[in-house]
């Protein structure tokens, strides 16, 4: 079973059979209209069937296509960095939040440290002001 | 309808206006520049922009976005033969191999014009055909519209290429995303784990940000391997004689034609269309052997092709309330937070506004143009910004855009769950397209079926015998069966002339 097709026929399924017992539990429609759990059933039942179908697509196909996840490293850091600086958002002030954020970043996608310190610096203050001072919305 | 044309044309007139349309083109040049900043990135992450702004003063510069980054990917096409977005890829095919001959000005300039070209005639497509199409559609009923959204999912996902199952996994994800929320009918909570930010159901624009945005900053971080290419090349001379002007006017025009009636199809936009342009360009000419070898047809056909689907996207979007591409989804989600609903009723009701839309896509035809030719030089230097600076600029403005449309923090964290569910749907190979289309046309689908059996009165069979949702439903079921038939046919044996 080729993962490129496993792995996300697995996830597709589940949500699919999720939808379906979620729909069920919803108000069931009156004379012979749909209620508020047609579509998730219908939505979930269709998904359901398709997942089964690329599950065994995976099974006919083998040594097919790879799900393949390359610098696996810097994409989980660049998004936990992320994940880290949207966990502050709204502690202490934009400014320096944001461009100590930028500036990890960038060193960490490897860049120097003068430039990264630079261009994050400027980027900080073109978006404060962009929002901030031209739209009005209050960053802080 | 001359008093609405002159009223289109005063509200464009507007030095705002003209303004932000100035500011998107010339962000859109500088997105569709980049390799990995495309057209939708842009329009997703600098959407929330425009929501402190008139609609025509946003549209302006979200069109001159769209108009301004199909064009310029042609620039790293033909310069350092990476497509600067999808749609440009048949571009690098002839484009770098001019270039290699020396003669990158020539290519960039041919760009230019038969992109302007493009443009134009779809934007004619649109000024002309969108009124009938619109009063046609005005005789849509609920069951009509069901039909319609049902087959604008199922087109979606036959155009997924080789993933058409992925394609309609994805698209009925987009439906089940589009269930968040209350029920249109009866307002009974879905899928809100009793927070009220999901009431309204999900964001679409941080969804969007996150999808296109975040999503491929990580996917281009992954696939980082190599240094990224700089454009060396000398420029040249960049307009075409009227010699070479006369060899590419007909597949210019040929690609247009093609491009702007692909693009008018749900999700099958300018990449298909200038692919297709470019084949039957070669099918036409008497010297086949030079496409592919730096032939100013194929080149011309390509780049008019990918820039008529703007006008053939911008038509079904416009008359039917269906994106005809994932930039034409996001300009929906643009448009109805100012209020505008697109569909028939936009063209019974404001049509100065559609006219000012037809003026803008003119404009920024131009616009494009102009700096397509003017500005080849200077864009082709945008070419050695380090790849870091765009990414974190990307995320950077698609955070604090998600935060700016409603003040919210959900909507950031939504943006970032759509960003790292993005980026696992392009690597495992799942279109996003679909996913889109299914999240737009969700609440159209299901409101729409509801209705129709209320009209009815239950009575589910009663609804076949309506000829226009007959006719979308069976178009609906050859849609998703077309792909089996040629996978069937495939298997078969070769086809020489598939090949």
């Amino acid at each position: 079973m080729t993962r490129s097709n496993s792995i996300p026929g697995a996830v597709f399924l589940a949500i699919g059979l999720g939808l379906v017992a979620t729909g069920l539990a919803f108000p069931e429609g009156v004379g012979g209209l749909p209620g508020a759990g047609f579509f998730p059933k219908a939505i979930g039942g269709v998904m359901t069937v398709l997942a089964c179908g690329l599950l065994v697509r995976g099974r006919e196909v083998p040594g097919g296509e790879h799900a393949e996840i390359s610098n696996v490293s810097q994409v989980a850091g660049a998004a936990a960095l992320l994940f880290v600086y949207l966990l502050l958002w709204g502690t202490g002030y934009f400014i320096p939040r944001t461009a100590a954020f930028l500036a990890l970043m960038l060193r960490f996608l490897g860049q120097g440290w003068p430039s990264a310190l630079g261009y994050s610096a400027a980027l900080t203050a073109f978006v404060y002001l962009a929002f901030n001072m031209g739209l009005n919305v209050s960053l802080e | 309808m001359i008093a609405e044309i002159l009223a289109g044309l005063a509200a464009v007139l507007d030095w705002h206006v003209l303004g932000f349309l100035a500011v998107g083109v010339s962000l859109g040049a500088v997105f569709g520049s980049l390799p990995g900043l495309t057209a939708t990135m842009g329009v997703a992450v600098l959407t929330p922009l425009t929501f402190w702004v008139s609609a025509e003063q946003g549209l302006a510069m979200l069109l001159g976005i769209y108009c301004g980054a199909i064009p310029a990917g042609g620039i790293p096409a033909i310069l350092i033969n990476v497509p600067g977005t999808p749609a440009s890829i048949a571009t690098s095919w002839d484009g770098y191999s001019l270039t290699r001959k020396g003669q990158a000005g020539l290519a960039l300039g041919v760009n230019a014009l038969a992109s302007a070209i493009g443009q134009l005639t779809s934007i004619l497509f649109l000024a002309f055909l969108a009124f009938p199409i619109a009063s046609f559609a005005l005789q849509f009923g609920p069951a009509e519209y069901f039909g319609l959204a049902l087959l604008g999912i199922s087109l979606m996902a036959g155009v997924s290429g080789r993933y058409v199952l992925k394609g309609m996994l994805a698209g009925t994800l987009g439906l089940a995303l589009a269930l968040v929320g209350l029920d249109p009918m009866t307002a009974y909570p879905r899928y809100t784990f009793g927070m009220s930010e999901f009431l309204d159901g999900i964001s679409f624009v941080p969804v969007m940000i996150g999808l296109f945005g975040l999503g491929e900053v990580l996917v281009q971080i992954s696939e980082r391997h190599e240094a990224r290419k700089t454009a060396s090349a000398v420029i040249g001379r960049i307009v075409p004689s009227t010699s070479e002007a006369r060899t590419m006017i007909g597949a210019t025009f040929s690609g247009a034609t093609v491009g702007t009636m692909v693009g008018a199809i749900p999700a099958a936009g300018g990449d298909i269309g200038s692919v297709i342009a470019w084949e039957q360009a070669r099918r036409a000419s008497k010297d086949k052997e030079s496409f592919g070898k730096g032939s100013l047809r194929g080149l011309a056909a390509s780049c008019s092709a990918c820039n008529a689907a703007i006008g053939g996207a911008m038509t079904t979007m416009l008359t039917l309330g269906i994106p005809g591409d994932a930039v034409s989804a996001i300009l929906i989600g643009a448009l109805l937070i100012h209020g505008i609903q697109p569909g028939p009723l936009l063209f019974a009701n404001n049509q100065s506004f559609v006219f000012s839309i037809v003026f803008l896509l003119v404009l920024a035809s131009l616009l494009i143009m102009a700096v397509g030719i003017l500005g080849a030089k200077p864009l082709a230097r945008i070419l050695n910004i380090p790849s870091p600076w765009l990414w974190t600029g990307i995320v950077l403005f698609g955070t604090v855009g998600s935060y700016a449309l409603n003040n919210a923090v959900v909507d950031v964290w939504a943006m970032y769950a759509a960003g790292i569910a993005g980026f696992l749907f392009r690597k495992a190979q799942i279109p996003l397209g679909p996913l889109v289309l299914g999240l737009i046309l969700g609440p159209m689908m299901e409101s729409n079926l509801r209705r129709a059996l209320i009209l009815s009165r239950g009575d589910w069979l009663g609804l076949l015998s309506r000829p226009i949702l007959l006719a979308f439903l069976s178009a609906t079921v050859l849609s998703l069966l077309w792909p089996l038939i040629r996978a069937r046919r495939a298997a078969r044996g070769p086809n020489p002339e598939a090949s």
